[in-house]
């Protein structure tokens, strides 16, 4: 038996060392289903659709009225022999009522915990819905008694023009994820709404459930310069890809135009709202995204709401915009980079709060400030922080109102005027107030180069300068100096700073720090009676300002974005709400 | 028992611990056991009879030229051996002892060649067989080896160290090769012949690191393509071969430990474990939470405050490194190995062995920054800097079992399994600033990698009369690579006034404060091939026909996931809080709103199936004595699908069908005085590796990039041409010099995609074409010729010089500086010299070995910043073999004895730099 026992000893070894590898799994789980959406097909009836996987035997439907009302079952859909797409139509519904909708998964005798809840209204009587699932090519116009939702990344493309009626609403689908409006170089937008018919962008979820980032948001590019060479495509885009396919997320670049004056359309009274989702880590996608875009396009009247990623952001190009709010941006209220030229009048933005955010849609900002603005950063840069043309642009007329908390703005933020990189422009006749960190950092030796590296810029010869900017309930006027952040003299240049005057002594109305507004009538931006900003203002534009400037952009007698006793002009089309 | 089953069980080259040991039976009678070589080809010669002088004791060889007599009366003997067509030799002088089994290797010169017949002495015919020189003398292409002996006499411990002593290959991050410069693409790395599956998430490679040295017979880098090598062969084919049985049972054992400068005895700051790490076989407590993984990317989910602490309270609160102090690292290995008749009494040659080691290891004065682009074009400012210190507790353990036995006089059986498993739990703890948040900062980082290669071939070699030659393998293999509940913490360093004491608070928003991380990649690779060679023609000037076939299917699975958490609106009294205390579930209550989680590796999980079908034809054919020609293609046929969930959830399929015929032409001319010419010629390919072909873009957590493929991307087509000169003036000593070429159609690069904000993507991307030239000159040398007393002293050297240069197309999307420069990983040189000195007896020994590689582009630089580069650096060891008494013996040796910083440079920025320190280690070997 000797030999046999050796051989056994031997053959198990040599087994033992080949078993080695099979580590253990672990068992699956039948999971929910994931993504569905539901949408309005009529007054009377809901679809929802979603996809199975492979293992699925059927999915049992739930339904729930209003926002409190209890599940019941009413019904159950096979699931196709091959994972694919699945649908349910859910007849005989009450007109203009909105229900909640889950699903069970079964897998044999095991079923799934329910998914999340689906929520949708039905239509009211002779109101229409309509879906864009595909890139519009050709000139097309949406009519405003309709609901328009836009499922995946529509691209306006091919030179086409879009043209939106006042009181229009676009949804971006909230199942669909990422779902956002990119009107692309050459094609064009025309939104022009009006103060009681503003043209509303929204997330397709119901008023009260709404978060930050419910969709992506809406991007224009055009065929401006900016300061990078080689190619540079939009954060964010591409994730599907390079392969042009309608719908679907696919690479688009802004980089290599070369027309200053180019025109993307107009964009008048236009809200933009819960938009932000990242299609891929740390890109999140803006409300508003210039990518490039040329002079030649009119951008007035903009309303950008409860966006995860910054409210309004130019890459580059010379477009102007006046009469803008941003209202609880999770990033930068306003951010402006890569050699952009435009000038930027009558600007608002108030952030108190952090928004909550669709789950894995993205997350807030470590950096949160009012205006950030850069030089040049990232590849094709070719002569760093100096690249030109030089992001000069003009921005006056600002009342920036922030969160008075750096755990709302983030470690790096807190500032009302983030200049870095070598940025330059002209800031002018602003109101900061409630930073946590100070009012102004001017981060880096190049920046402060723009200024003429002195603490008093001259109008005459420099490319960067603040002047006439009241700083309120803000701890300090400047990041503190070291070898690299520099300051610039206060009354030298028209800076007023005074920590104990509060944001809401200079205002006719505003809410306290930290409070919950009420609406639309908690704010009243216009000075107070005795205001200090009422007067106070750069009325005469000199030197490098004037010639930038041109007729675009012009003095005024007081600070922040309203006149005293003037036109309310944010009234009646801005949007207030938080959820 | 049949008396051929007994007598002709086949055997192996010695292994390198062998050592004969009395069997205890039979004590009148030895065993002489060898292989019979055709010398100028180094094949093995079957059918040559092999008689025991003065005896009727006799057999004739086997397959691959095998042969092995028992029951011969101890003593001294001498055999003769003859064959038609050689000259016969006798061999006098064998001195075998009794229940000894005698290993005697013997080359037969073809009759054309010498007519007389040769009388040699056994000490001489040993003298000629010098492994790696042999093999690289004999085979039909350009090939460099390092063998077991070479390997015993240096320091190095894996297979990853010991490769780097090949001319033209250098080794990045002390695991992958890179062999002529190429990158890691152009190497393809086998196992006994059979491809490695590979264990890394965005490439495809073997780290070599994996395999113990004490598993190795030898590494051969074969860098000339023939038709019977895979086609997407383009830089080189390393080959590892385990060690095979020795002839008779071999017991060994060896034990070392080690002092390593900077971490044996040092207070370090060490990872924590939670069980099993200590021998890479980690528990479920760092396996992905159930919950995390049912929520998956958590899209289409509402997620209350309730389920987020409940999400979070999921994770090992583990944070922090332990404060320890680093031990010494230890080794052991042991090995048995025979060839016995334990079969019911048929021969079973067995090698059964296993390897542990432990170590710490330490980089210190690490440094870190990138690199932003200054004023000057091409100018470098450097940003974001963070210099810190990098621990890490490292275990390898691995065995194998060899059997082979011979099925009748003409075939060989044999199964190899081998299994290795490897563990690095490291911790890293640095402080620097961040430019874009313009903040101070302190991160640390625990990562735990646990790789996994298992292995099994089952094979037979027949030889069907003279001049037909048959061999078959099936294999099994399958890799894995684990870095389960990797962790990041973030601290901000802030002072609330410019002179109050530093506070570290919890980076607690963005997304990359507080990060989990888990990832998991398994491939498993399934072969069969076989080859056919009839070979015909008179002896000594055959020719012969090869055929055969290759099928292999390889199937990829990688997960990745992330979760960063975040607690937006925390309080400075919340963030001041060690993680461990921010983690241990006060925050976590259904009541608590304090946290908030996110996934982050969206899309990183994919999986590749590839079934590979190979056929080919190719003859060797000796037109005169002094002119072979070996010639033949090549016919592949190609299916890779690779499928991906992009993060929004729509499945992308890529599929490809790539098929080539791929010729080859070489020709040997032998010049008189033991010289050879080369000449070589071939087309072979490159295929993209899997997860550059989807077209998803995902975050690659373990580097910290997106990272986007290409479905577009083609392979390479690569031309080589080869040329060497050869001289043999006595065994063991060479002198040859090299030149190559390469042209690549449609090389794949690695490039960066800008973005807006500054940000950046990972992108693959065919460039135009490349061309690599370069020279190599080997020399080894015994130094007798200055005195006798240097007899015992040998030097040799290795020199790679070498240019490539690559073009890009200049409508690429990619932010590249230079469209036209040297390929990524090419350095401009390769230098590997060492000094061996051998006792007599050759029990003692002493080694000193020098490497140096010049500086090669680590990455191409992001326009308009220059390349990165990784600096020459130059490695020194040492080593030391002395017999203590009996069959006891020590070994020292010290490693990296000039501690030159490793350094990667852009424009004027360091962009890493680290220094490992000095290691000494002493050890025992027993080898009865």
């Amino acid at each position: 038996m000797f030999p046999i026992r050796r051989v056994a000893a031997l053959l198990f070894a040599a087994a033992a060392l080949t078993a080695c590898g099979n580590d253990s799994s672990t068992a699956p789980t039948v999971t929910p289903v994931l993504g569905a959406s539901a949408t309005a097909l009529s007054s009377s009836a809901v679809k929802l659709t979603f996809n199975s996987k492979a293992g699925d035997t059927g999915y049992t439907i739930e339904r729930a009225e209003g926002a409190a009302g209890a599940f019941g079952l009413v019904g159950t859909v096979a699931a196709p022999s091959t994972a694919g797409a699945v649908s349910y139509t859910d007849a005989n519904l009450k007109v203009s009522t909105a229900y909640r909708y889950r699903i069970i998964t079964v897998r044999g005798s095991s079923t799934s915990v329910a998914s999340a809840e689906i929520s949708v209204t039905t239509l009211a009587f002779g109101s229409a819905a309509a879906e864009i699932a595909t890139d519009i090519t050709a000139n097309r116009t949406l009519y405003a008694d309709t609901t328009y939702t836009l499922k995946g990344f529509i691209h306006v493309a091919n030179g086409a023009t879009l043209t939106i009626q006042p009181g229009t609403t676009i949804k971006g689908d909230f199942n669909t994820l990422g779902s956002s409006l990119m009107v692309l170089r050459g094609a064009k937008i025309q939104a022009v709404g009006t103060a009681e018919a503003p043209i509303v962008f929204t997330s397709s979820r119901l008023a009260g459930q709404r978060q930050a980032g419910d969709w992506g948001g809406l991007i224009i590019v055009g065929n401006a310069p900016i300061n990078r060479s080689g190619s540079v495509e939009i954060e964010g885009s591409g994730t599907d890809g390079q392969a042009v396919v309608g719908g679907k997320n696919y690479q688009v670049l802004y980089s290599g135009g070369t027309t200053v004056t180019d025109n993307s359309g107009e964009l008048k009274y236009v809200r933009v709202e819960f938009a932000g989702f990242a299609p891929s880590l740390n890109n999140e996608l803006n409300t508003f995204t210039f990518a490039a875009v040329g002079s030649g396009t009119r951008l007035s009247y903009l309303n950008a709401v409860n966006g995860l990623d910054d409210s309004f952001e130019f890459f580059g190009g010379a477009a102007d915009l006046s009469y803008a709010v941003a209202y609880e941006g999770e990033d930068d209220q306003f951010d402006m980079s890569e050699g952009f030229q435009g000038r930027l009048q009558f600007l608002i933005s108030y952030k108190s709060t952090n928004i909550p955010i669709r789950t894995g849609a993205g997350s807030y900002a470590s950096d949160l400030q009012g205006i950030e603005n850069d030089g040049c950063n990232g590849s094709g840069c070719d002569l760093g922080f100096d690249t030109a043309p030089l992001t000069t642009p003009v921005v006056a007329n600002f009342t920036l109102i922030g969160p008075a908390s750096q755990t709302i703005t983030g470690a790096g933020g807190g500032y009302g005027l983030m200049l870095r990189r070598g940025t330059g422009g002209y800031y002018v006749n602003g109101v900061l107030a409630r930073y946590p960190a100070a009012g102004i950092s001017v981060r880096d030796v190049a920046t402060y180069a723009r200024a003429g590296s002195t603490a008093i810029p001259d109008l005459a010869a420099a490319d960067l300068a603040v002047k006439n900017v009241f700083i309120a309930e803000t701890p300090n006027a400047f990041q503190a100096a070291t070898a690299t952040q520099n300051v610039f003299d206060l009354a030298g240049n028209g800076i007023t700073h005074s920590a104990a005057t509060t944001a809401a002594s200079l205002f006719t109305t505003l809410p306290a720090t930290g409070a919950v507004p009420s609406g639309a009538s908690a704010f009243d931006f216009t000075p107070a009676a005795g205001s200090a900003i009422a007067t106070g203002g750069l009325a005469t534009f000199t030197g490098k300002l004037a010639t930038k400037a041109g007729t675009a952009v012009t003095g005024t007698s007081y600070l922040g974005a309203a006149a005293p006793g003037g036109v309310k002009w944010w009234q009646g089309w801005t949007n207030y709400v938080r959820n | 028992m049949t008396r051929p089953l007994r007598s002709l069980i086949a055997c192996a080259c010695v292994a390198v611990v062998a050592a004969p040991l009395a069997l205890s039976a039979q004590v009148r009678h030895g065993r002489i056991v060898g292989r019979v070589i055709d010398a100028s080809t180094g094949l093995g010669l079957s059918d040559v009879g092999v008689q025991v002088v003065g005896t009727t004791l006799g057999t004739s060889s086997g397959v691959d030229g095998r042969f092995a007599i028992a029951k011969i009366d101890a003593g001294t003997v001498t055999i003769h051996l003859r064959r038609i067509g050689f000259t016969p030799k006798t061999i006098t002088g064998l001195m075998l002892d009794p229940g000894q089994a005698l290993e005697q290797n013997v080359a037969l010169e073809a009759a054309t060649l010498r007519l007389t017949a040769q009388v040699v002495t056994a000490a001489s015919e040993r003298g000629t067989v010098s492994e790696a020189l042999d093999r690289q003398r004999n085979s039909n292409g350009v090939v460099s080896a390092v063998t077991a002996e070479q390997i015993q006499k240096s320091p190095d411990g894996n297979a990853a160290q010991a490769v780097q002593r090949v001319s033209g290959v250098t080794v990045q991050d002390g695991k992958y090769v890179f062999v002529r410069g190429l990158g890691e693409r152009y190497t393809t790395s086998s196992l006994n012949g059979t491809r490695m599956p590979s264990p890394e998430p965005e490439k495809r490679v073997v780290p070599l690191d994996l395999f113990p040295a004490g598993l190795l017979q030898s590494i051969t880098t074969t860098k000339t393509f023939t038709p019977d090598q895979p086609g997407d062969f383009s830089g080189a084919q390393v080959d590892i071969k385990t060690r095979e049985f020795p002839a008779a049972r071999t017991y060994s054992a060896q034990f070392g430990s080690g002092y390593a400068a900077g971490a044996t005895g040092r207070a370090l700051s060490l990872a924590q474990g939670v069980g099993g790490e200590r021998l890479a076989l980690v528990g479920s407590k760092r396996a992905l939470p159930q919950l995390l993984r049912e929520v998956g990317n958590f899209q289409g989910l509402n997620l209350s405050h309730g389920d987020k602490n409940l999400l979070v309270s999921q994770f090992r609160n583990a944070w922090s490194p332990q404060a320890a102090t680093g031990a010494p690292n230890v080794s052991g290995s042991f090995a048995v190995g025979g060839d016995d008749p334990i079969l019911f009494g048929h021969r079973l040659g067995y090698l059964f062995s296993g390897t542990l080691s432990q170590s710490v290891d330490v980089k210190n004065d690490q440094v870190r920054a990138l690199a932003d682009r200054g004023t000057v074009k091409g100018s470098t400012n450097e940003i974001d800097r963070f210099t810190g210190e990098t621990t890490a507790q490292s275990v390898l353990w691995g065995g194998l079992a060899n059997l082979s036995t011979m099925a009748g006089r003409h075939s060989r059986l044999f199964l190899n399994a081998i299994y290795n498993r490897s563990a690095d739990n490291s911790t890293r703890i640095e402080r620097g600033s961040f430019e874009n948040e313009g903040i101070e900062a302190r991160i640390q980082r625990m990562q735990y990698v646990e790789r996994a290669v298992r292995s099994t071939q089952l094979g037979a070699e027949h030889a069907v009369g003279e001049s037909h030659a048959f061999d078959w393998v099936l294999s099994d293999a399958q890799v894995r690579r684990s870095e389960p509940d990797r962790s990041e913490f973030v601290q901000q360093v802030e002072r609330d006034t410019p002179t109050s004491p530093e506070a570290f608070r919890w980076l607690s928003t963005g997304n990359g404060g507080a990060v989990r991380t888990f990832s998991q990649l398994d491939e498993s690779s399934r072969e069969a091939r076989a080859n056919y060679q009839f070979t015909f023609g008179p002896a000594g000037a055959q020719h012969r026909l090869k055929a055969g076939g290759l099928l292999r299917q390889t199937d990829r699975d990688a997960d990745t996931r992330a979760f960063s958490i975040s607690a937006p609106g925390a309080t400075n009294e919340v963030r001041e809080l060690r993680p461990e205390q921010i983690f241990d579930g006060r925050f976590a209550t259904s009541q608590s709103r304090v946290f908030d989680i996110a996934p982050l590796s969206q899309g990183g999980s994919y999986g590749a199936r590839d079934r590979l079908a190979a056929a080919y034809l190719m003859g060797e054919w000796t037109a005169t004595e002094r002119l072979k020609l070996v010639g033949g293609a090549r016919a592949e046929w190609d299916r890779l699908d690779v499928d991906a969930v992009s993060t929004l959830g729509s499945p992308i399929a890529t599929a490809k069908r790539w098929n080539d015929i791929l010729p080859s032409l070489a020709v040997t001319l032998t010049l008189p005085r033991d010289q050879q010419l080369r000449l070589s010629a071939s087309r072979t390919l490159a295929r993209p590796e899997y997860r550059e072909l989807s077209p998803i873009k995902s975050r690659d957590v373990l580097n910290g990039d997106d990272v986007q493929g290409n479905d577009q991307l083609e392979r390479t087509r690569v031309v080589n041409l080869d040329v060497r000169w050869e001289w043999y003036p006595h065994a063991s000593e060479v002198l040859s010099l090299a030149v190559f070429h390469k042209t690549f159609d449609q090389p794949i690069e690695r490039v960066y995609r800008a973005a807006g904000s500054g940000t950046r993507t990972v992108f693959y991307t065919n460039a135009r074409r490349a061309e690599n030239l370069g020279v190599e000159l080997e020399a080894r040398k015994s130094l007798a010729f200055i005195a006798d007393a240097f007899s015992s002293l040998q030097v040799f050297t290795n020199v790679t010089v070498m240019q490539s240069r690559i073009e890009l197309p200049s409508n690429t999307q990619a932010s590249a500086t230079n469209l036209k420069r040297r390929m990524v990983g090419q350095a401009p040189y390769v230098l590997n010299s060492g000094l061996t000195w051998v006792s007599q007896s050759g029990a003692a020994s002493a080694t000193v070995l020098f490497n140096q590689v010049g500086d090669r582009i680590d990455a191409a630089g992001d326009a308009p910043l220059p390349d990165v580069i990784e600096r020459t650096r130059r490695v020194l060891d040492l080593s030391l073999r002395v017999p203590i008494s009996g069959a006891l013996s020590a070994r020292f040796d010290a490693k990296n004895l000039l501690d030159a910083p490793y350094r990667t440079t852009q424009g004027t920025v360091t962009r890493e730099s680290y220094r490992v320190g000095r290691v000494v280690q002493a050890g025992l070997s027993w080898r009865p």
